[in-house]
């Protein structure tokens, strides 16, 4: 009964974290397009925060610099459980267009923090962003709280 | 006073589409869709690859494009075509417009136009400096009547087609030929077509003089004449303008550089050498018949099996051209053909 009133209360309000770990601010302006009333991101219950510590779902963006290693892993450790890592565009996931020879990111995000979903694109269209958290989010989060510590 | 707003504010969320927005939200469906004019993820169709690599080249992410290759098996060679990885391509549709077959191998919506720079005068011929030919004499930028349309940049001398009026006054004045080229802007498809057509009727041409050309020594060159008044009623059958039709005429007898590869089928040991060292695999051996067959339509005219065959079934000749004089109804075609200077054989 009580798991069942949490998975309720966890579907319908979910706190996002947006991270840039230094990539183009692309996709950080799609995610703000999210906001504006034409895609109207707070009606499915979303809501955008600056603090890891209030969030449930951890947007990342960019590339991975050298300064971000070690503050990923960090800010990771501040989201409470149960939380869900989502990563936008092709920074996150392959290092795009900064991964050139001789460079200095750290991409793919997953060698340093679990990720969840993957949003490819560059930048992902603000409909792709919205359904890809609206596909995973809810119901990972209400699965990953059933989860026993 | 209180009482009533309180009521007014229960009656506000009562309402019905309240509720129903409440409970199932959405976005409307036409602002979630993708326009048509969105540059989606690019379509690979593997069949026209011609494994070219312009694509690798174009992209300007490293993760987003590669080249691979199915496995040989029994009928056919293994087929190269590209794969495109969502998780690095950003879309930019550059593989797609670089791409030169016919169809495309790589679609990707609308794509960016790559438009060159362009006069807005109405002109039919773009002048350009082929800057192997030019000799640096300037000639041309004090013919030019136009401030700042013929310039010399990284000591290269070119023209800026943003501010040329295409008057033809370089052209004139200048003393290499070739050097400056008119080039028709219009038609041009059709003008490759005609080209396709003298290349290839000149190469039919040598080739059917094979008996003549094949005793010639290393110092002599075989001379004849080709009568073009056949090739100009078909140049005129697809494009009805006689100048552009004499121009490209003009160009193609100056520039063109021919290779001429003949085979000598009753020659052959059926040695076999020249098979591997084929690189267009041109050369088959066919085991049934006993037969080593060249196709010329794959042929690249390397001239690698001229250089392999120890019996001399290859022969390799270098045509070149000149039309005299210049016009459609008198001109004819000299052609001069001479046995290729390359050696024979292993070192």
């Amino acid at each position: 009964m009580l798991d069942a009133l949490k998975d309720v209360v966890r579907k319908s309000s979910i706190h996002v974290c947006l991270i840039n770990t230094g990539g183009c601010n692309g996709c950080d302006i799609e995610v703000v397009a999210l906001l504006s009333p034409r895609y109207d991101l707070e009606q499915y219950g979303i809501y955008v925060h600056n603090n890891p510590r209030e969030a449930d779902v951890l947007l990342i963006t960019g590339a991975v610099c050298e300064q971000w290693k070690e503050n990923l892993q960090r800010i990771y450790s501040k989201a409470p459980e149960p939380k869900v890592v989502v990563a936008i565009g092709n920074c996150p996931l392959t290092g795009d267009v900064f991964n050139q020879e001789g460079s200095s990111v750290y991409a793919p995000v997953s060698d340093f923090i679990p990720v969840d979903a993957e949003i490819p694109g560059c930048p992902p269209r603000p409909a792709e962003i919205l359904a890809a958290i609206l596909a995973v989010g809810p119901d990972a989060i209400a699965a990953k709280g059933r989860e026993k510590p | 006073m209180p009482m009533s707003s309180v009521i007014w504010y229960l009656y506000e969320f009562a309402r019905k589409s309240w509720a129903e927005s409440f409970a199932i939200a959405k976005t409307n469906a036409e602002i979630v869709e993708t326009p048509e004019r969105f540059r989606d993820f690019p379509q690979v169709f593997p069949e026209y690859c011609i494994a070219c690599g312009a694509c690798i080249a174009a992209c300007p992410a490293p993760h987003a494009i590669k080249l691979i290759r199915s496995e040989d098996n029994t009928e056919e060679e293994g087929r190269t075509y590209p794969v495109i990885n969502n998780r690095g391509c950003i879309r930019c549709g550059f593989c797609a417009e670089v791409c030169p077959t016919d169809p495309k191998t790589l679609t990707c919506g609308e794509n960016h136009l790559i438009r060159e720079d362009f006069t807005i005068l109405p002109t039919e011929k773009m002048f350009v400096i082929d800057d192997y030919l030019c000799i640096r004499c300037k000639k041309c930028v004090k013919a030019c009547q136009v401030e700042g349309a013929i310039v010399e940049e990284d000591n290269k001398i070119v023209i800026d087609q943003s501010k040329c009026i295409a008057c033809g006054d370089c052209l004139d004045s200048c003393p290499v030929k070739g050097a400056i080229k008119g080039i028709y802007i219009d038609h041009v498809q059709e003008q490759k077509d005609i080209i396709k057509i003298i290349v290839n009727s000149l190469e039919e041409s040598i080739e059917a003089k094979r008996d003549d050309i094949s005793h010639l020594l290393d110092d002599e060159v075989y001379r004849f004449d080709f009568d073009i008044g056949d090739l100009v009623d078909r140049a005129r059958s697809i494009l009805s303008d006689d100048d552009i039709i004499l121009d490209i005429f003009q160009k193609i007898t100056d520039r063109l550089k021919l290779r001429i590869v003949t085979w000598d089928d009753e020659k052959c040991n059926r040695c076999q050498l020249c098979v591997n060292e084929c690189p267009s695999g041109a050369i088959t051996y066919n085991e049934e018949e006993d037969v080593v067959i060249r196709d010329a339509e794959k042929c690249l005219r390397c001239s690698i099996c001229y250089q392999t065959c120890p019996f001399g079934v290859a022969g390799y000749y270098v045509a070149r051209f000149l039309l005299d004089p210049l016009s459609l109804d008198t001109g004819v075609i000299h052609v001069t053909v001479k046995p290729s200077q390359l050696p024979i054989g292993a070192d």
